[in-house]
């Protein structure tokens, strides 16, 4: 038994010919087109820098202070 | 300059649970992430230990170490920090940590595992002091209010210290002093018998 396939989409986009009778995009050039359009594309995003984390002096400041409050903890816990 | 740091008394530790609860309620903590936990060892068994457990704020930390995206940082009280906004849930931390500080709050399908949560000291993240961000992505700024962690504070045996290492080292060592340490602590004998050892 034989089966026949239709792809619609497919014989749309290689029905357009050129004036020479040549398909507008080679079946066998298809994906390497496709290919080169997502370097494109990607192109900027790569040059981009890198976001590492780099903290400023005062995301890494010392915070800790000896307070009342601190030295409470401390006196407490001494027994 | 002052080194943050934890230290468990664990002669004292009753496994009550106040510092996991406590950590959890003050910093608002994603469901199914215990930044601290209550570790048993020989439980129901002599000679039974309980060592309260979360981001000990390694010198050198191996989950910085290992970090694709080096989202990690330590501030200059040696408090072990990260962007929650650059991490990207892979997990590496998670396996070199020795103590399970790391942990993810799976929020989806597939693996995905979402951004690392642990540990802060109390010490906010990366974004603006004590602002409603830092709160949502770390938990409070106790450090910035003059505060220290929750979880030390309300111990209730003052089993567990957290502060300047210095000065919580000498703490230890006073009691040490006083009432000896293992089977020499005041009580021992009566609690474990001479045939226990430490």
């Amino acid at each position: 038994m034989t089966t026949t396939v239709h792809h619609d989409a497919w014989e749309t986009t290689m029905s357009k010919t050129t004036q020479s009778g040549k398909p507008a995009v080679d079946r066998r050039s298809f994906f390497k087109a496709l290919g080169a359009g997502a370097t494109l594309a990607a192109t900027p995003a790569m040059v981009t820098p890198a976001a590492a984390v780099d903290p400023g002096k005062e995301e890494t400041k010392a915070r800790y202070r000896e307070s009342a409050h601190v030295k409470e903890f401390y006196r407490s816990n001494r027994y | 300059m002052a080194r943050m740091k934890f230290l468990c008394d664990a002669d004292r530790c009753i496994e009550c649970n106040a510092c996991v609860t406590a950590c959890k309620n003050e910093n608002d903590v994603p469901w199914g992430i215990n930044r601290r936990r209550v570790v048993t060892i020989n439980d129901g068994k002599p000679g039974e230990r309980s060592i309260s457990m979360a981001c000990m704020h390694c010198t050198d930390a191996p989950c910085a170490a290992v970090c694709p995206v080096d989202c990690f940082y330590t501030t200059a009280d040696a408090v072990v920090l990260h962007s929650k906004d650059l991490c990207i849930g892979c997990g590496y931390c998670f396996y070199a940590c020795p103590f399970g500080a790391p942990q993810y709050p799976k929020v989806g399908n597939f693996g995905s595992r979402g951004k690392m949560d642990k540990c802060t000291f109390c010490a906010g993240g990366p974004e603006v002091d004590l602002s409603p961000a830092e709160f949502q992505k770390y938990g409070s700024n106790r450090l910035a209010e003059g505060k220290l962690p929750l979880c030390a504070e309300m111990c209730s045996t003052k089993s567990l210290l957290a502060g300047d290492g210095e000065i919580i080292a000498q703490i230890y060592k006073e009691r040490v002093v006083k009432r000896g340490y293992g089977s020499g602590a005041w009580g021992w004998q009566t609690a474990y018998k001479e045939t226990i050892a430490i």
